[in-house]
């Protein structure tokens, strides 16, 4: 008996020793270039961020990050196809190969980089999430100190609940927590008036709000209570595909800095033709040097991303700007120079 | 008269009579706002709208004749199991188109032999949610059979190895079972091996469910009597001819109505693979409620996939007591 069990762990070490060691053979984004498609796990369930849209095709800012990586991999932002994934399943899928990468609300935090963690490699922060707090806005509450000695409905057992202590101890403010199971009830507490506020990550209040009867009367704070900084993440390992994935993003956030947009792009690609003392933006679109050679692309990947999904301002703004249905206020998600955290290392 | 019976029976004393009024104005009142729900209040666009989806998923559009035939085979099929037993040669086809509509339906939505193949991620919908129930039902039928008759061998190993796997697959739950299938079975296979998530979510279903069925055709056995197995011995038959010929038929007869059952909690349980991640009729209803237009709308969503369930459900339970009653038709005649 004991044999047969022995037997039986040797051989699974054995298989899970080839899934291993096969992983570092070859760079991803050679495999994505020769397959001629990227295939990138999406949530599909997340409002503004993914989701299936009428026509059955996915939609949103997960989903537009993922256009763009298929853009610089493969010329193509249609060359791309989705799978939807739970959070339970993502990281085996991407583990397993299933998929090239993963752009699905994904929080970067240290056990899910390190090598004994989840072992990703994660790109730049493509949303800045956090929790907030909503309020009607005919209470004219603007900031946390005005909620002192108010009710506010949290879901209970969440870090969302310690998340709220937290912030008000901080202040040394009272403040009255009224739990409940789940979000929903959360939403429907809020909605009957048993509370002035109700917390939860911002986005999800977003999406909450845009199902309200009346949107408009409703609004978030600007006050952000924890770290949810949303990423791509690719397998560990692989630093050609790392390395490209990141820098993708960096041309999002570049291409807005510098104002570049999908309507403009060809009229700025002249100028910087035109002009040969326009270094920077030169290297930036690709007609000088080889900076996308060196990160395994085209070296015109950034005229390719942007011409194709915009730059990082205007997906923003198509999913979850003010005119979108899911409106979220940029705050954190701004360029830096407009007092938000996205920077971008310079294109040298 | 009949006012006269209904005075009989539901006015005949105080206690009678007060009893019916509050039933009938309960039943009254809510009919009323459900009727005035679905008909005034509920904003049916989400489900109007998204139809195609329901059905088909993501499926490419140019390609959707594919699922569209299958799901209308299915639904003549049905009807002709339904409507026309008189016609001789209808009973004998049968079967064999039920059988074979499962591999039609991976070969239509899959592609190959000349049809463009279509990846199993755009696959969902209602189509799906068949497509699982049925190939996971026809997979496991013969497994349950093998296993039942397993556990009646004579021989210790395959009696005891039988007991095992049921008892085993019957003590893990549903979840357990097909959160295996998903999760762990991918890191198991070497990394070029990747088996799709579709037929990886058959597998599971089809050996959890064959233990069940296993159980249910055991019952089905153990109801033939013993003689029977005796008399085919006397005529000479072989033991295989003896179980194939005169126990199965019996034994599957006596467990028809338990297996419906298990068929039934099969197409519900599909419903499982929401949380896995396929796009079935639960998964692309959850799709469909995260598209910004439609957040909201998740009574009139739900309410729409439980009339599907319910039709789909239905439909099952009556070519099964169709089934049943030709069965005890052929017994009989």
């Amino acid at each position: 008996m004991r044999r047969i069990f022995t037997g039986i762990l040797t051989f699974s070490m054995l298989l899970t020793g080839c899934v291993n060691s096969s992983v570092g053979i070859q760079s991803r984004l050679e495999l994505i270039k020769k397959r001629d498609s990227l295939i990138c796990g999406v949530s599909g369930k997340i409002p503004g961020f993914s989701f299936l849209n009428s026509n059955g095709n996915y939609e949103g800012l997960d989903v537009d990050i993922c256009k763009a990586f298929a853009a610089a991999f493969v010329g193509n932002s249609k060359k791309v196809q989705f799978r939807p994934l739970t959070a339970a399943e993502r990281f085996t899928a991407i583990r397993t190969g299933e998929i090239d990468l993963l752009s699905r609300n994904t929080t970067f935090n240290l056990s899910r980089d390190s090598s004994k963690g989840n072992s990703l490699i994660f790109a730049p922060v493509v949303f800045h999430d956090g929790q907030g707090l909503m309020v009607k806005t005919s209470s004219k509450i603007n900031k946390l100190e005005d909620l002192a000695k108010r009710s506010i409905c949290v879901g209970s057992g969440t870090t969302t609940e310690q998340n709220i202590n937290d912030a008000f101890e901080a202040k040394s403010l009272p403040y009255i927590p009224i739990k409940y199971q789940d979000l929903n009830q959360v939403v429907a507490g809020y909605l009957q008036g048993r509370c002035s506020a109700m917390t939860s990550d911002r986005s999800q209040l977003a999406a909450a709000r845009s199902g309200f009867r009346n949107p408009k009367d409703h609004i978030i704070l600007n006050d952000v209570l924890s770290k949810e900084p949303l990423a791509p993440a690719s397998a560990g390992g692989d630093q050609l595909l790392s390395d490209a994935m990141r820098w993708v993003v960096f041309a999002l956030f570049t291409a807005e800095e510098k104002g570049i947009t999908q309507a403009n792009i060809n009229q700025q690609l002249q100028l910087a033709k035109n002009n040969p003392q326009m270094k920077p933006l030169r290297r930036f679109l690709g007609i000088e040097g080889d900076l996308g050679e060196k990160i395994g692309l085209p070296n015109d990947f950034v005229v390719k991303i942007i011409a194709s999904t915009g730059n990082y301002g205007e997906i923003y703004n198509r999913h979850l700007g003010p005119n979108s249905k899911v409106p979220i206020p940029r705050g954190l998600n701004e360029i830096y120079n407009q007092g938000g955290l996205h920077f971008a290392p310079p294109f040298n | 008269m009949i006012l006269k019976k209904i005075k009989q029976r539901a006015f005949s004393n105080i206690l009678d009579s007060i009893t019916t009024l509050i039933i009938i104005s309960f039943i009254i009142i809510s009919l009323t706002t459900i009727l005035k729900w679905i008909f005034f209040s509920a904003n049916w666009s989400v489900v109007k709208i998204n139809l195609p989806l329901f059905f088909f998923g993501s499926f490419p559009k140019d390609q959707l004749w594919r699922p569209g035939l299958w799901m209308s085979l299915i639904a003549i099929l049905s009807f002709a199991t339904l409507l026309a037993p008189r016609w001789k040669w209808v009973p004998k086809f049968l079967p064999i188109l039920w059988i074979s509509f499962a591999p039609l339906g991976i070969f239509l939505l899959g592609g190959g032999l000349g049809l463009s193949p279509v990846e199993s991620r755009n696959w969902g919908g209602l189509t799906l949610t068949i497509l699982l129930t049925s190939f996971s039902a026809i997979l496991s039928l013969p497994l349950g059979i093998v296993l039942a008759l397993g556990r009646q061998s004579e021989l210790p190993v395959i009696r005891k190895a039988s007991s095992l796997y049921i008892d085993t697959m019957r003590s893990v739950p549903l979840i357990a079972v097909l959160f295996f299938g998903q999760l762990l079975i991918p890191l198991f296979l070497p990394i070029g091996l990747e088996i799709n998530r579709v037929y990886r979510a058959i597998i599971a279903f089809t050996l959890f469910v064959s233990a069940y069925l296993a159980e249910d055709i055991r019952g089905g056995l153990q109801s033939v009597p013993k003689t029977q197995r005796e008399a085919g011995e006397v005529l000479g038959l072989h033991p295989l001819q003896i179980t194939c010929l005169i126990i199965l038929p019996q034994a599957l007869r006596v467990a028809l109505p338990s297996l419906t059952n298990q068929a039934v909690g099969l197409l519900q349980n599909t419903s499982l693979m929401a949380i896995l991640g396929l796009v079935e009729l639960l998964g692309i209803g959850r799709s469909i409620l995260a598209n910004p237009e439609f957040i909201g709308r998740y009574i009139e969503v739900y309410v729409w996939l439980a009339a599907l369930y319910w039709v789909v459900c239905t439909l099952m339970a009556l070519i099964a007591r169709h089934l049943e009653k030709q069965m005890a038709l052929e017994k009989r005649g």
